[in-house]
């Protein structure tokens, strides 16, 4: 099934991981489950309704272990309400376990590998994408082959190179998709006018005339990541000369204008470039505090929570810049030594249920990770008659100039790079 | 990483400690069980906690350190990580912050504390609840502390928006940044907001009914108050309140999350470095992180080093 994880690995760890795969293969011939789901996707209809419903009967009274960025109050509320409500009718128990950083669950699963816990481990599921799932992979820690299996991933277009491939790294199987982020700029009408945002340019030019009004995260941080990506992509006219994997003559030709161009904005950025926010977070409370007033966003659907709370002006508007916007998809990943596999499983089914993704949609102003045309059209029309908050772009704005993301080992670079040449050139 | 069980404060123990036990009558010792086995037996259910999590934690940091990473093929033990330590300009340059952030405070609040304890102990009926109040701080953890320094210092805080309001600033730039400054002010502030009563209460405890009798002795010889405080007074709290001022010392050069949350990015502090270094997606990162947390831990063996030293000396010289 799964090949041994360590080649160091001592005798009585091998024989204990020996035993529990033993226990796992005659469990799984058994009930007829997972193994033989994984070994392909075109399972007859009739055998993959009876797995799916073994995989019901072993998740029913299980809880599952969903660790989750949880820096996000509507998000939170959602998964509590909805999904916890869905996942309860299965008889499935949430527990959301919030945490400050992707990466945090991620080492949680890496320390107990590493400690020898191999089965039985306390992170059922992580939301995940990009370096995180990179890293997860480089240290063989994800359960694979079971994305097919779900019985919602009829909605899913495998087909497109977004949900197939996590940042350059095929997805193989190791995770499924839940949501779709589109990348926006998020200003203020009264303090830019639309001609300021039309392109990165006339975003600097307007940077430069109101100096401190502008900045973004220090990357390795997630969004911050993103929009030195944007500013890259501006300079060079679009990702292609980096798509596929890492090449370090590519790189290199790439970064050659970026940072001196980096170098030569931060003055004019917030603090004069002397330093750059700690996180996303507190981008965002600059923004809501009035000390900026333009910022990148992985999230634009969330901003009109944030009007509609009055932690943002009512004149908070969104754009596209000139050479598109980078996006994304996440997925939620199933650790191999998670305690719970059936009932993360189910989890994420959940997710991918449309009536769950509609349900975001409408509640948080999340885009859909499934493909919405392959639903009925009654829900069709269900996903069209969401109203678009007057601060936020409709999905089609968001989505006509995508721009796809590089392999996870360019972004690696670009932040150390960035970290080497901007940061601590100040 | 290592620092929970700099979190975890004992009580103040040292000469003031001991002075108090060695009056306690023998006949606390338990018939028939030698003493030294007695007090091991009693000291061995903390000695258990911290020897396993302590000790497997520091020898993880070690290994790891060294490049053991049993989960990435083709891993090799070396001392790479520690010479890639000595040319990050991210470490170099957090050493002086790292010192200045865990040096100023220390001084401050121990100065601080000192203070309060005297003038508390003047204090008639409302002393008890003073100090109520300084030991009530002790139960706000660092983290909440931090947030409320951001809230209150930043240029979007409550002070910038009092001065915007008296005319003093425009806009929330002029304010000074206090917060995710160079020097780190905000950093410092909330240290010695946390530490203050920390060694208060420390302090307190060591000004014990005791030091009133040594006092009221040396003024009968006719030592004047100035000369009290000094020849009397100070040097008999002097050890307990340094032992508290050493484990200030070693928790403000090794816990994170204040630096991290009132800093810069760059220059950090180590353990914000460290934990920069842990929480990077390439794993081949991992063992300069370790080396770092590694590196953090001798500082603050030391320090407990120095302050056994010196704690030695000054009971002897109070003897």
């Amino acid at each position: 099934m799964r090949p041994p994880r360590f080649a160091h690995a001592r005798p009585a760890r091998i024989a204990a991981l020996a035993a529990a795969l033993a226990l796992t293969v005659a469990a799984c011939t058994s009930a007829g489950t997972v193994t033989s789901l994984t070994t392909s996707g075109a399972a007859a209809m009739t055998s993959a309704e009876s797995d799916w419903d073994a995989v019901l009967a072993q998740a029913n009274g299980q809880t599952v272990n969903w660790y989750m960025y949880g820096g996000d109050d509507t998000l939170n509320a959602f998964v509590a309400g909805y999904v916890a409500d869905q996942l309860g009718k299965v008889g499935v128990t949430l527990n959301q376990v919030k945490i400050t950083d992707t990466v945090d669950a991620v080492n949680k699963v890496l320390g107990e590998v590493q400690a020898g816990r191999t089965t039985d481990g306390s992170v059922d599921a992580i939301w995940v994408n990009g370096e995180n799932f990179a890293t997860g992979v480089q240290a063989n820690l994800w359960s694979c082959g079971w994305d097919k299996t779900l019985p919602n991933s009829q909605f899913v277009d495998f087909t497109d190179p977004a949900v197939a491939n996590d940042f350059g790294i095929p997805v193989k199987g190791c995770e499924a998709v839940w949501q779709q982020a589109d990348s926006a700029l998020v200003y203020d009408s009264a303090k830019l006018d639309t001609a300021d945002v039309a392109s990165m340019s006339t975003l600097f030019d307007w940077a430069r005339a109101n100096p401190g009004q502008f900045t973004y995260p220090a990357p390795p941080d997630f969004t911050g990541s993103m929009a030195v990506r944007t500013i890259l992509y501006d300079t060079i006219g679009g990702p292609t000369t980096l798509s596929g994997p890492f090449d370090e003559t590519n790189y290199t030709n790439a970064t050659a204008k970026l940072w001196p161009r980096l170098k030569d904005i931060a003055g004019s950025l917030w603090r004069g470039g002397q330093t750059y926010p700690q996180s996303q977070s507190a981008v965002e409370k600059l923004y809501s505090d009035g000390e900026i007033n333009a910022f990148f966003t992985y999230g634009p659907g969330a901003v009109g929570d944030q009007v509609d709370k009055g932690l943002y002006p009512a004149s908070t508007r969104q754009a596209v810049l000139a050479g598109g916007n980078i996006g994304n998809r996440s997925f939620v990943a199933i650790p191999a030594n998670a305690a719970h596999q059936a009932a993360a499983t189910v989890l994420a089914n959940v997710l991918q249920d449309p009536q769950t993704q509609l349900e975001l949609l409408t509640v948080k102003g999340v885009y859909p990770g499934i493909d919405v045309t392959k639903t009925s059209p009654d829900v069709q029309a269900q996903f069209a008659a969401v109203p678009v908050h007057p601060s936020v772009l409709p999905l089609t704005a968001l989505t006509e100039n995508a721009q796809p993301e590089l392999a996870a080992e360019y972004l690696t670079r670009i932040e150390q790079d960035w970290t080497t040449n901007v940061l601590q050139q100040q | 990483m290592t620092q929970p069980e700099l979190r975890t404060r004992p009580p103040p123990t040292g000469p003031a400690a001991t002075t108090r036990g060695r009056r306690r009558p023998a006949n606390h010792r338990r018939r028939g069980v030698p003493r030294g086995l007695w007090i091991a037996l009693l000291l061995a259910p903390a000695l258990l906690v911290v020897g396993v999590f302590f000790l497997t934690g520091i020898t993880q940091a070690v290994a790891q350190s060294l490049g053991y990473q049993p989960f990435l093929p083709g891993w090799r033990l070396s001392l790479d990580a520690y010479q890639g330590m000595f040319t990050d300009p991210a470490v170099r340059a957090s050493l002086l912050l790292t010192a200045r952030i865990a040096i100023i405070p220390t001084v401050l609040s121990a100065v601080l504390g000192v203070s309060a304890a005297l003038l508390i102990r003047r204090l008639g009926r409302s002393r008890n609840w003073v100090s109520g109040i300084f030991q009530a701080n002790l139960a706000v953890p660092h983290l909440v502390g931090a947030l409320c320094m951001l809230l209150l210092l930043s240029q979007g805080g409550l002070l910038s928006r009092v001065s915007h309001a008296a005319g003093f600033t425009d806009t929330p730039a002029a304010f000074p940044a206090l917060t995710g400054d160079e020097f780190g002010w905000a950093i410092i502030a909330a240290y010695v907001w946390k530490e203050t009563p920390f060694l208060t209460v420390i302090a307190l405890a060591a000004l014990g009914r005791g030091v009133d009798d040594l006092e009221n002795a040396a003024r009968s010889l006719g030592a004047r108050p100035w000369q009290r405080l000094v020849h009397v007074t100070l040097p008999v709290i002097t050890p307990a309140v340094a032992g508290g001022a050493v484990l200030v010392f070693a928790f403000t050069a090794g816990s994170y999350e204040v630096p991290y949350l009132l800093g810069r990015p760059f220059p950090a502090t180590l353990p914000v470095v460290a934990l920069q270094h842990y929480n990077a997606t390439d794993l081949t990162a991992r063992p300069e992180a370790m080396a770092v947390a590694v590196v953090i831990t001798v500082l603050s063996g030391l320090m407990v080093a120095a302050y056994l030293f010196i704690a030695g000396r000054l009971a002897r010289r109070s003897l």
